[in-house]
């Protein structure tokens, strides 16, 4: 089970030295960890890419806005060391130059700064989200160009395998509970919501585990429209499959609307609190959804 | 309507009360509106209809309405969303038509609504700064900190306009620099907090959806309250109507009924954005259709007013939905009326008999320096002390340093290009604010109510959502070819009053709201290229490189060398067209000249710190302060004045919370709201 690994990590975070520590949780898979003499310093200008190097065993030296990492990928833990170097599309330059990096990663969504950033380094892109979709597959196609970028193709591939395996195991678990479909969304306020369907990653691990995703109507090329609550009416045996972080003031109004209580699946009370997974993430996000949403249901289940 | 309460002065005579008045026009129904009414009715009915057939099959209907099986979701959306949304939609509109018709009375402009004068920015903006920083006070009740925004705001353009005798005019300019000052703090807020903080958004941008009755409910009692007390107040309105003189010989309080109306209007409007967020423009449309329509008591209009408004919302509402269907993507209808509202605004001018603006710049008793040498070169020693403070010091990742020796090198080449930008923009946007001012006679004019910085960001909004990865220099040349276009709109409306100033001003200020609009629609649907935008609104210097900041550097110096052969014009501009004519000088060829100056100076600057700054406003002033009054002095002093908050603004954004930047133009904002204040003050 991951989760027990994650558990793992944690409790022997105290005993060993945090990198220690991380390298149990990240290479159950990839055997040791090189710790090379002198490692690539790199800036990482996406969470997506972040969570792929750390999952590589690579600690970027900076990435942009700790504070949206804290609230929106949670995991795996952010070094302490990882310095902080200002928002996604300002990034001090300032700054980064006295960090000297080897590299910049970067995505397309940054195209507009990319000639200053070259400036200070050389920046390689890396797009995840584009107008095609299919977000895991060039998820697993990232993996592999930066595993390639560090010099860990080995781990690289063990990541994508650990992905695939780990999906594989969940999809038999989940074959049981799969007959209803699911509405995956993020509660922008008490009556609105971001609902994710085709071209987001939530989608395709939902592909890949065997699950039908209740949403099946337009997407943005991020993969996810706003509708409000009402909009989720539409499949009378859906289940609700809520993530945060919720907004401000969001929580406790959610249940006093005649229209809320009235949803299907707020009357079959079948609805799942799950802790914050990157929406706009990579392998590890895909992984850790498929992760917290199994543990979800099978919760629910287990409760009857 | 009771015909007996009419109160209409004649002539310098009062009717009283109880005599039908004799003349046929004030006697006759006010058909036109009726009519309107009625059509606007039957085509919001028509939608209504075939939304809810889509919903429901017409046999449920009448069930759903009075005793909706809760088993049917279909009959519990139609009883608990579609229809609060309906009578939201109708309790809305009401009210903002009401509001929208009393303060064009208490201010006597008929350009006034909740929208125009700032109310409803200030509402919306102390509930986002209540939501984000404070969210325990809102437990107090929304509506009391919408109402206090609300009356913050509108005691800001109190502030702002005062001098002008709260004009029409100056009334709605001081209402879209208030609106533009908020709208600048909120992207702050959401450039600054967090990447997906879209909520905010949605219900801003006047979303009416509902999940229940609990908001109609809400809204009808405290709408009615104001009504009520509106309608108390029918007899010392009209009177407010009449010049203060005509009044006060009736021994009317004048001062306590203009306050109580206003009370009134501001409070409506604050019930409305507590509710459903900003809904544009509705009160602006239903008070002036009212009025052109026919409706010419002020008893009528108060109460045909309300009904064009709840007919108009519930029509544009009803479209919204047929246009999205029941689960279409959000598209919020107050932002879709504002859409609809600029365009009105542009069709209304033409149509209103605003009265004649008296210029009056020349009429400021301002003090005089005898020597502007002496006060220009404190600024440019000022200006160039904080240069070297600019380019040397700053926070790095080891604190504060002085960057001297190896550090100077790659420090510098970060910080110049940002820092002479900052410059040029600063001192372009003053000259071009000085001479809007003198051309217009109005201390409220500047470029940013032009409507060209809001056509370069037009142009870079196309750009970023049409071309797939639009790097820099395609977003510079949209952004150019907007701002052209859209100075080419306001040439096209003023050139049939010979370039009128009051004219282009309220074109300005309409553009200006469109572009509004359209922003608030992107940023509603969450789009994260929405994101892009509205951190170059901002005004960040962030982008500038070596060559922008040459290019821009270039430009500048170009344009500055130009500008004398401006000053004697400037300094005869604001005397009136008849002492330009009585001086040989063709009116319409000098200020088309003046305008494309204008608009050179201010789309070169637009490109480099965004739409939102306001040394354009602030500058001249500055420099009239300072004592230089002639066109000359005032305009190197505001040049300057501009450079150096420019500068000072680029240099607190860069270290005021490193790593981390706030926007050069955001800050500017910051410290030109009060100081503007200052400067404009009752005097």
């Amino acid at each position: 089970m991951p989760d027990s690994q994650t558990q793992t990590a944690f409790r022997t975070r105290s005993r060993m030295t945090r990198r220690a520590a991380f390298g149990l949780f990240i290479l159950p898979f990839a055997g040791t960890s090189l710790v090379e003499a002198k490692p690539l310093r790199i800036v990482s200008l996406d969470d997506g890419l972040t969570e792929t190097l750390l999952m590589l065993g690579v600690r970027p030296v900076a990435i942009a806005d700790r504070e949206v990492w804290e609230k929106w990928v949670v995991e795996p833990p952010l070094p302490a060391e990882v310095a902080d170097v200002g928002t996604l599309l300002e990034p001090n330059l300032e700054f980064l130059q006295q960090l000297r990096p080897d590299i910049i990663l970067a995505i397309p969504y940054l195209d507009g700064i990319k000639p200053l950033l070259e400036r200070v380094a050389p920046v390689t892109t890396i797009g995840i989200y584009t107008e095609e979709g299919q977000p895991l597959r060039r998820a697993t196609e990232a993996t592999r160009q930066v595993a390639r970028l560090v010099g860990k193709e080995a781990e690289g591939e063990a990541l994508i395998a650990a992905t695939e395996a780990s999906f594989q195991g969940i999809r038999q678990e989940l074959a049981p509970l799969a007959a209803r479909p699911i509405y995956v969304v993020h509660f922008m306020d008490p009556r609105n919501v971001r609902v994710y369907g085709r071209k987001s990653l939530f989608q395709e691990v939902f592909d890949r585990i065997g699950l039908r995703n209740a949403w099946t109507g337009e997407t943005n090329y991020w993969g996810f429209s706003t509708v409000g609550i009402d909009g989720l009416a539409t499949a009378s045996d859906a289940r609700l499959a809520y993530l945060e972080p919720l907004p401000e003031g969001a929580g406790g109004t959610l249940t006093e609307s005649p229209v809320w209580n009235a949803m299907p699946f707020v009357r079959n009370r079948s609805i799942m609190r799950l802790p914050a997974v990157l929406m706009f993430g990579a392998l590890p996000s895909a992984s850790r959804f498929a992760r917290v949403l199994a543990k979800a249901m099978t919760a629910e289940a287990a409760r009857g | 309507m009771a015909e007996e309460t009419a109160t209409t002065l004649r002539d310098g005579t009062l009717a009283p009360a109880g005599q039908a008045l004799p003349h046929g026009s004030f006697t006759k129904r006010p058909v036109g509106v009726i009519l309107l009414c009625l059509v606007l009715s039957a085509a919001a009915i028509a939608a209504t209809v075939s939304n809810l057939a889509v919903q429901l099959p017409s046999a449920l209907w009448l069930q759903s309405l009075v005793a909706p099986d809760i088993e049917d979701m279909r009959q519990v959306l139609v009883h608990y969303a579609f229809l609060p949304r309906l009578a939201v939609s109708l309790l809305c509109g009401a009210a903002l038509g009401l509001a929208g018709t009393v303060l064009q009375q208490v201010l006597r402009n008929p350009l006034a609504s909740p929208e125009t004068v700032g109310v409803s920015a200030g509402a919306y903006l102390a509930l986002a700064l209540a939501t984000l920083l404070a969210p325990s006070l809102l437990a107090f009740g929304r509506e009391w900190a919408a109402l206090a925004g609300a009356f913050i705001a509108i005691a800001g353009v109190f502030v702002l306009s005062w001098h002008r005798g709260l004009s029409p005019l100056s009334v709605v300019l001081a209402g879209l620099v208030v609106s533009l000052y908020a709208g600048a703090i909120g992207a702050a807020l959401v450039v600054l907090r967090h990447e997906w903080l879209a909520s905010l958004f949605i219900w801003g941008a006047g979303s009416l959806g509902q999940q229940g009755w609990t908001t109609t409910l809400w809204l009808l009692p405290r709408i009615g309250a104001a009504a009520l007390a509106i309608g108390l107040m029918v007899r010392p309105l009209t009177l407010l109507g009449l010049d203060d003189e005509g009044a006060r010989s009736l021994g009317v309080p004048l001062g306590v009924y203009r306050f109580a109306g206003l009370g009134a209007a501001v409070a409506l409007t604050a019930f409305v954005v507590a509710a459903v967020g900003v809904v544009g423009f509705v009160g602006l449309a239903a008070a002036s259709l009212a009025r052109i329509g026919g409706a010419r008591r002020l008893s009528q209009r108060l109460v045909m007013a309300p009904l064009i408004g709840a007919a108009l919302l519930w029509a544009a509402d009803q479209a919204v939905q047929m246009a999205t269907g029941p689960q279409g993507d959000l598209l919020p209808t107050g932002a879709i009326t504002a859409l609809l509202g600029a365009p009105l605004l542009l069709w209304l001018l033409p149509r209103l008999a605003l009265g004649l603006e008296i210029p009056a710049l020349t009429t400021e008793r301002l003090p005089r320096t005898g020597r502007p040498g002496l006060v220009l070169a404190a600024l440019g020693l000022s200006l160039l002390l904080l240069l070297g403070l600019a380019l040397l010091c700053g926070p790095g990742p080891h604190g504060w340093t002085v960057a001297v020796g190896d550090q100077l090198q790659p420090l510098l080449s970060w910080r110049w290009p940002r820092v002479s930008a900052a410059f040029a923009a600063g001192a372009m946007l003053a000259l071009a604010g000085l001479m809007m001012q003198r051309l217009t006679g109005n201390p409220m004019a500047s470029p940013e109510v032009l409507g060209i910085s809001a056509g370069a960001a037009l142009g870079m909004m196309v750009a970023l959502f049409s071309l797939s990865d639009a790097g820099r220099p395609v977003q510079t040349a949209a952004a150019t070819v907007g701002a052209f276009a859209a100075l080419l709109v306001s040439l096209a409306i003023g050139r049939r009053a010979a370039y009128a100033p009051e004219r282009l001003l309220l074109a300005g200020v309409a553009l200006t709201a469109l572009f509004d609009a359209l922003i608030l629609v992107l940023t509603a649907t969450g789009d994260p290229r929405a994101m892009l935008l509205l951190n170059w609104l901002t005004g960040s210097t962030y982008g500038v490189d070596a060559n922008a900041a040459l290019l821009t550097g270039a430009i500048a110096i170009v344009l500055l060398i130009l500008a004398p052969l401006f000053m004697r014009w400037l300094d005869v501009l604001p005397l009136g067209p008849s002492a330009v004519q009585a001086l040989g000088m063709d009116v319409a060829k000098t200020r088309l000249l003046v305008l494309l100056m204008v608009a050179a100076l201010t789309a070169a600057s637009t490109l480099i710190v965004g739409p939102l700054t306001f040394i354009g406003l602030m500058a001249p002033h500055l420099a009239r302060r300072l004592g230089l009054a002639r066109a000359w002095p005032q305009a190197a002093g505001a040049v300057l004045a501009g450079a150096l908050i420019m500068v000072a603004a680029d240099w607190i954004g860069r270290t005021a919370i490193f790593p981390r930047q706030i926007p050069a133009g955001l800050v500017a904002t910051l410290i030109g709201g009060p100081v503007l204040m200052w400067l404009l003050r009752r005097r």
